[in-house]
């Protein structure tokens, strides 16, 4: 079952978190097919293929979207379990889809917090869903949040997220991710929509997001972006793994040969 | 030159919306309009023809300001529920035809014997259950809201019919009428309300205070003083007013109170968040954890609490119940109307129940204006169709302009 990348050999960090033999079947479309991938603190992993190669499926299976009909999780080489959302982000595993999710109509604190608002102590004897919201503990942590990932164009926390632009609003759903206590943050296709200036903000909060230890997943199509950002690459084909490489010791053409051809006979892929 | 200052003005007038208290202005502006056409400028213009022979401002005379007050709380009462649903994005067409149901079944039970109180209390629980199965079908099989709601529109309609089959029943049991009946002593009604502005200037400054403490950008002090003087002129003008004339009535009081809680609810509570949360954006909701079903089901109780409440305040205000004054008559469009014109979107996450009840004010004293002036109820009609097509254009006008809302 093994598929050891034949590009990365004792080089390659010790993984945090890493999936072995990873199966996916939906009906009769196996998207995955025995699929490894492994990621480690302090890096940035790109995931590439062509469409249809298994990058959103693997994505969600992480996430605890989908549920593997087979294949292994090691979270620091411990096994563990994903089988909801909830697990995943009990283990520190964090998603920003590529439409965001934020609500336009509240504002950035209220973003950040979403689903796990802060309560004011000493109202135990009410519902927590009807305790009353610290909203202004709610904005320090926003505040923070923002600081760490350094994003210097917002201008306040109490801004409707509606008014901002496509760089800021990816950059906050970055930090609601980074802001749950996570150590594994995927990201897919975060500059797709985005101009030059936003794709390098969105790019800097990627590099920060390397320099706090986290695990970094980087779904994108774009190539530059990818070697502007990324440290290894992975490359996914029919739902089973070609190669990773190490991004500074390999160029686009080969990694756009490898998602569209594959390594042709050299190497076998584990099926 | 021209289509650009008014594409800033519509930005400027947007920008306002978005901030805490601009978006009362609005509403408050078209009350203001209202209020000073029937009350100023046909007066003046009375006297100018000589058709008066004396400058009679009869609609801001005490005595009409109750009367507005009272007639303007049965829809306000519905409004307030309603808007719970509308942040959802969700609508409830069935609120006015559940009230009806509500005190038709108020008006058998104490007919029949049962004390007010308990009563009171019956009929309150089964307006609850009857908004929470229309919240039930929307939420878990999935039928959309309108449909859902016309439907109970129409059942609850045949319903009320069905529980006072003469149309029209006499409810004469003092604790009900009690509620719009008793009035709060002049000296405990300036208490009450200087109390609510000094909670209200305390809860603001300690804000602030925390604020600076804790290292924050701060409001300015123009916005929070302007706030807090707005809040208590408001506070104290009404109290006064209503005080030359009666005094406040315990109905009033009520209908404050219950929306002041729901208020408080909506924008101080968790589960406040997640109704705007829903109604921004649902599948977000949905991710990040919220029970977004059990949400809209509980929203729908909310209206049907609201809705029996409402049914309570029109039985023991008219002193009866009948079939047009709740499910066949215009009850329920105002009280949608009343939610709408207050500035909560249709389009959901955007609203207060406190708008609901100016809008109700507004509403209400188009009608109240109109009948003085003797209009007929086809020019009534009209007139509150105008109201409510131009609240609807100046909200489709203030939502983000590029469309990325859904």
């Amino acid at each position: 079952m093994t598929s050891e990348n034949k590009v990365v050999g004792q080089a390659a960090p010790p993984a945090h978190l890493a999936v072995r033999g990873i199966h996916k079947r939906f009906g009769g479309v196996h998207a995955l097919r025995g699929v490894d991938f492994e990621v480690a603190r302090g890096e940035v992993m790109a995931l590439v293929g062509d469409n249809g190669a298994g990058k959103s499926t693997l994505m969600k299976v992480l996430a605890g979207a989908h549920l593997a009909d087979d294949g292994a999780f090691f979270l620091d080489g411990k096994p563990a379990e994903v089988t909801s959302p909830n697990d995943a982000s009990e283990l520190g595993i964090q998603i920003v889809y590529q439409d965001l999710a934020l609500c336009e109509n509240l504002d950035v604190s209220a973003n950040l917090s979403l689903g796990s608002e802060p309560v004011k102590p000493g109202w135990s004897f009410l519902p927590r869903l009807l305790r009353p919201l610290d909203d202004l503990e709610m904005e320090v942590k926003a505040k923070k949040a923002i600081d760490r990932l350094e994003v210097r164009t917002l201008q306040s926390v109490r801004a409707k997220v509606g008014g901002l632009s496509g760089g800021q609003r990816q950059a906050i759903a970055i930090a609601r991710a980074v802001g749950a206590e996570s150590t594994v943050v995927m990201l897919d296709e975060p500059t797709a929509a985005l101009g030059v200036a936003q794709t390098r903000q969105v790019l800097e909060v990627v590099k920060r997001l390397r320099e706090t230890n986290h695990a970094v997943v980087y779904i994108s199509h774009n190539m530059r972006d990818i070697f502007e950002v990324s440290d290894r690459i992975t490359v996914l084909r029919h739902g089973t793994n070609v190669a990773t490489y190490t991004t500074s010791e390999t160029n686009p053409d080969e990694i756009v040969v490898a998602m569209t051809r594959g390594l042709d006979t050299e190497n076998g892929n584990a099926a | 030159m021209q289509p650009d200052a008014k594409l800033t003005f519509l930005d400027r007038f947007s920008a306002l919306r978005e901030t805490q208290f601009g978006t009362f202005v609005p509403v408050l502006l078209a009350l203001a309009a209202i209020w000073g056409y029937f009350g100023l400028v046909l007066p003046f213009i009375d006297l100018i023809s000589g058709q008066a022979d004396s400058f009679r401002a009869i609609f801001l005379s005490p005595r009409n300001i109750y009367n507005l007050f009272m007639q303007s709380a049965v829809i306000a009462t519905l409004a307030v529920g309603i808007t719970i649903v509308l942040l959802l994005g969700d609508i409830d067409l069935s609120a006015a035809a559940t009230a009806g149901v509500c005190a038709a079944l108020l008006g058998v039970l104490v007919l029949s014997g049962v004390p007010g109180w308990p009563a009171c209390i019956i009929v309150i629980f089964v307006g609850i259950i009857m908004g929470a199965a229309q919240g039930l079908l929307v939420a878990y099989v999935g039928i959309p809201s309108f449909v859902v709601t016309l439907a109970g529109l129409l059942g609850y309609q045949g319903l009320m019919q069905k529980i006072l089959p003469t149309g029209n029943l006499n409810v004469g049991d003092p604790f009900v009428r009690g509620i719009a009946r008793v009035l709060i002593p002049d000296l405990w009604g300036i208490v009450l309300g200087l109390a609510v502005v000094g909670l209200f200037a305390y809860a603001n400054l300690r804000k602030q205070a925390r604020r600076k403490a804790l290292g924050l950008e701060l409001d300015s002090a123009l916005a929070l003083w302007g706030q807090v003087i707005a809040f208590t002129v408001i506070v104290v003008a009404v109290v006064l007013t209503l005080n030359a004339y009666r005094s406040l009535p315990l109905l009033l009081v009520l209908l404050v109170a219950i929306t002041a809680l729901l208020g408080w609810i909506t924008t101080s509570t968790p589960y406040g968040r997640s109704l705007f949360a829903v109604g921004g954006n649902a599948e977000s909701a949905r991710r990040v954890g919220m029970k977004v079903k059990r949400i809209r089901v509980s929203a729908f109780a909310i209206v049907g609490l609201m809705a029996a409440i409402g049914g309570i305040f029109g039985a023991s205000r008219y002193g009866s119940v009948s079939y047009t004054a709740f499910a066949g008559g215009s009850l329920l469009l105002e009280a949608i109307g009343a939610a709408v014109i207050g500035g909560t979107s249709l389009f959901g996450g955007r609203g207060s129940v406190w708008n609901a009840i100016l809008g109700a004010l507004v509403i209400g004293s188009l009608g109240n204006g109109l009948d003085l002036t003797g209009a007929s109820a086809a020019d009534k009609l009209m007139v509150s169709g105008a109201i409510l097509l131009l609240a609807v254009a100046i909200d489709a006008l203030s939502r983000p302009s590029n469309g990325s809302g859904r």
